[in-house]
C-alpha cells in the first residue's frame, strides 16, 4: 500500500526478466495456445517439452554409396556441382557449405531412401539455440523437413521438436544421437511421400524413418502435414516427384557423402 | 550320401547350369551370370506341392521358386558399425560377452568373430521392441546348406533370413537374405560375397495381443541391408515358417533373440541391441 507502483513495475518486469535468462530469441514467441499441435499432446516448440534422452552413439562411420544410388554429393567436385542448383553454395573435395539461399537439387524425387552427413562449424559455438547451426533436410521442395542444427546437450539446447533428428515442429527424435559440434552427423531416412486423390485431398500421410549417427530417432513417423514453424499447415496436393532441398538458416554448416536411392 | 551323388549330377549339367536360365529362372539385372553356383538345397524339393502351401506375400504362396528375386546391388563392404551408449553389446568380440549375454557356449569367440556352430544361440535377455545390429558373414561361397542361419525374435517365432544368397537363384525369393522368411524378400538384394561382411539393422517391434489373446497390431520390422532399404515396416503374417503359414498366437512381451545355426558356414560380429520399449 506504500508503494502501490512497485507492484505493477514488478509485474511489468517479470516477462521481460523470464525472457532474458531463458535467451529465448530477439522476437517474441506466440504463447502456446496460439500455436499448431505437435506430437503427444503438446503445442509446437514448447521448451517445456522434455528433452529426449541423450545417448553417445558409436565413431564415426561415414557409408559409402551402393551402386543404384543418385550420388548427390561424393568425391567428384565437378560431378557434385551438376547436382545441385545453387551456386551460391561452395563445394570443395567433396564438401558442401551453406550459403545464400537454399540449396535444391537437380533431380526431383518421390519415395527415397537419403543418406546425408552434416555437420556444424565450431566457429558457431557461442550461438544459441536454433542460432547453432540452423538448416535442415527437405523432402518434396520445402515441404518435410528433418530438422539440423547442433543439438548435443553440452553444446547446445533448443526445444524438443525442433532439435537435430525432429521432424521439425511435429515430433521430437526418440533419443538425442548428436555429435557434439563440429562432428559429422549422418542421417539415413526413409521417406515415403503422401498421396492424393483427385480432388487434392491426402489419402495417404507422409511417412519417415530416420537414423541419426545409427540410431533410430524416428520410427515410421506419419507426418501431419508439410512441416513449418508455429503453426500446422494442411496437406496441399503436389507433384510425385520434386527436388531435396537444403535450408540456408544462416549457418555455413558443412554437408558430404549424400546419396538417394529411389523407391518408387 | 544322396547330396554328393547330386552334386555330381550337378556338375555334369554345369554348362546349361551357368547360363541365366539357372533352375528355368528369369535371373534379375545385375545378377553375375558366370561363376553361378551350382548348389542345391535339397530341403526345397521336399516342400509339398503350390497348392497345399501356406501362402506367402503378394499372391505368391511359400517358397514358389518361380517368383522373381530381388534385384542384386553391388554395395561396398560396411565399417563395422560402434554400438552406441545405450546399447546392449550382446557380442562385442570377446568370449566373455557370449558368457555373460548369451545361452550356448559351445560358440567361441575368435579373432572377434564367431562361428554358429553346435545349435542355435539364444540370448539370457528378453526383448520385445527393438534396435538390433548384426554384422554377419559366409565363411565359404561353396557350402552345402548355403550358409544357412536367421535372426530369430521372440524365442523362435519371427525369421530375418541369412543365407549366402549371392546370387540367389537356386533358393526362393523369399527364402534368401534379409528376407521376413517365407513372406517377403528384401526390396533388392544387397548382399556381399562370402568372406566379405554383411551388416543388418533392423527394427522390430513384437506384435500386441488383447486380453482375450487376439492379434491386434502385427509385428513388423524395417530394415537397413548394408545401409539399403530392404524391410520397409513389413508386417509378418504370423510366426515365420517352412511351407506352412502360421497363426498369431498371445505370447510374452519380451522374449529372447536368437541366432540360428542350420548347418554352419556362417560367422558373427558386432552384435548389439537397443530396447526401443
Amino acid at each position: 500500500m506504500k508503494n502501490p507502483t512497485l507492484p505493477l513495475f514488478l509485474a511489468l518486469l517479470a516477462p521481460a526478466l523470464a525472457a532474458g535468462v531463458c535467451a529465448a530469441p530477439a522476437f517474441a514467441e506466440p504463447p502456446l495456445e496460439q500455436r499448431g499441435m505437435s506430437s503427444g499432446g503438446f503445442r509446437q516448440h514448447d521448451r517445456n517439452r522434455p528433452q529426449p534422452k541423450a545417448v553417445e552413439p558409436g565413431a564415426e562411420v561415414s557409408v559409402p554409396a551402393p551402386a543404384d544410388a543418385v550420388v548427390l554429393l561424393g568425391k567428384d567436385d565437378a560431378e557434385n556441382a551438376k547436382q545441385w542448383k545453387n551456386a551460391a553454395w561452395t563445394q570443395k573435395d567433396g564438401v558442401m557449405t551453406a550459403r545464400k539461399g537454399w540449396q535444391v537439387s537437380a533431380q526431383s524425387f518421390g519415395d527415397c531412401q537419403l543418406h546425408l552427413e552434416f555437420r556444424v562449424p565450431e566457429t558457431l559455438k557461442d550461438r544459441k539455440d536454433q542460432d547453432q547451426g540452423n538448416s535442415g533436410v527437405f523432402f518434396m521442395g520445402d515441404r518435410y523437413e528433418a530438422q539440423v542444427v547442433s543439438s548435443h546437450p553440452d553444446c547446445n539446447k533448443t526445444y524438443a521438436d525442433g532439435m537435430a533428428g525432429a521432424i521439425y515442429g511435429q515430433n521430437p527424435p526418440l533419443v538425442n544421437p548428436s555429435r557434439k559440434i563440429g562432428g559429422w552427423n549422418a542421417y539415413d531416412i526413409v521417406f515415403r511421400r503422401p498421396r492424393f486423390n483427385e480432388k487434392g485431398e491426402c489419402v495417404q500421410k507422409a511417412v519417415m524413418t530416420v537414423f541419426l549417427n545409427g540410431v533410430l530417432v524416428q520410427d515410421h513417423f506419419e507426418l501431419m502435414g508439410p512441416t513449418s514453424y508455429m503453426q500446422r499447415a494442411p496437406y496441399a496436393k503436389h507433384a510425385d516427384k520434386l527436388p531435396l532441398q537444403l535450408q540456408d538458416h544462416g549457418s555455413p554448416d558443412e554437408f558430404r557423402n549424400i546419396w538417394v536411392r529411389e523407391l518408387e | 550320401m544322396r547330396n554328393f551323388a547330386r552334386l555330381a549330377l550337378v556338375a555334369l549339367l554345369a554348362p546349361a547350369a551357368l547360363a541365366d536360365q539357372v533352375n528355368g529362372r528369369e535371373v534379375p539385372p545385375g545378377t553375375p551370370t558366370t561363376g553361378v553356383k551350382l548348389h542345391f538345397l535339397p530341403d526345397y524339393d521336399s516342400l509339398p506341392p503350390l497348392a497345399k502351401r501356406g501362402d506367402s506375400s503378394q499372391g505368391w504362396k511359400i517358397h514358389d521358386m518361380k517368383r522373381p528375386l530381388p534385384r542384386q546391388v553391388a554395395v561396398p563392404e560396411l565399417p563395422s558399425q560402434p554400438a552406441p551408449a545405450d546399447a546392449l553389446a550382446l557380442f562385442d568380440g570377446t568370449q566373455a560377452s557370449i558368457q555373460a549375454n548369451f545361452v550356448n557356449q559351445k560358440w567361441k569367440a575368435k579373432d572377434g568373430a564367431v562361428v554358429a556352430v553346435h545349435g542355435d544361440q539364444t540370448t539370457r535377455k528378453a526383448f520385445g521392441d527393438c534396435q538390433l545390429h548384426v554384422e554377419w558373414r559366409a565363411l565359404d561361397a561353396n557350402h552345402p546348406n548355403m550358409c544357412n542361419s536367421g535372426v530369430i525374435f521372440m524365442g523362435g517365432r519371427y525369421e530375418i533370413q541369412i543365407m549366402d544368397s549371392n546370387p540367389c537363384n537356386v533358393i526362393p525369393a523369399d527364402g534368401g537374405a534379409a528376407a521376413v522368411y517365407g513372406w517377403m524378400p528384401p526390396l533388392v538384394n544387397p548382399i556381399q560375397p562370402a568372406g566379405k561382411w554383411n551388416t543388418y539393422d533392423i527394427v522390430f517391434h513384437r506384435p500386441r495381443f488383447d486380453a482375450k489373446g487376439a492379434c491386434v497390431q502385427k509385428t513388423r520390422v524395417t530394415i537397413l541391408f548394408n545401409g539399403m532399404l530392404v524391410q520397409d515396416n513389413t508386417e509378418f503374417p504370423g510366426p515365420t515358417s517352412w511351407d506352412q503359414r502360421l497363426p498369431y498366437r498371445a505370447h510374452a512381451d519380451k522374449l529372447p533373440l536368437s541366432l540360428q545355426d542350420h548347418g554352419g558356414g556362417v560367422e558373427f560380429r558386432n552384435v548389439w541391441v537397443r530396447d526401443l520399449e
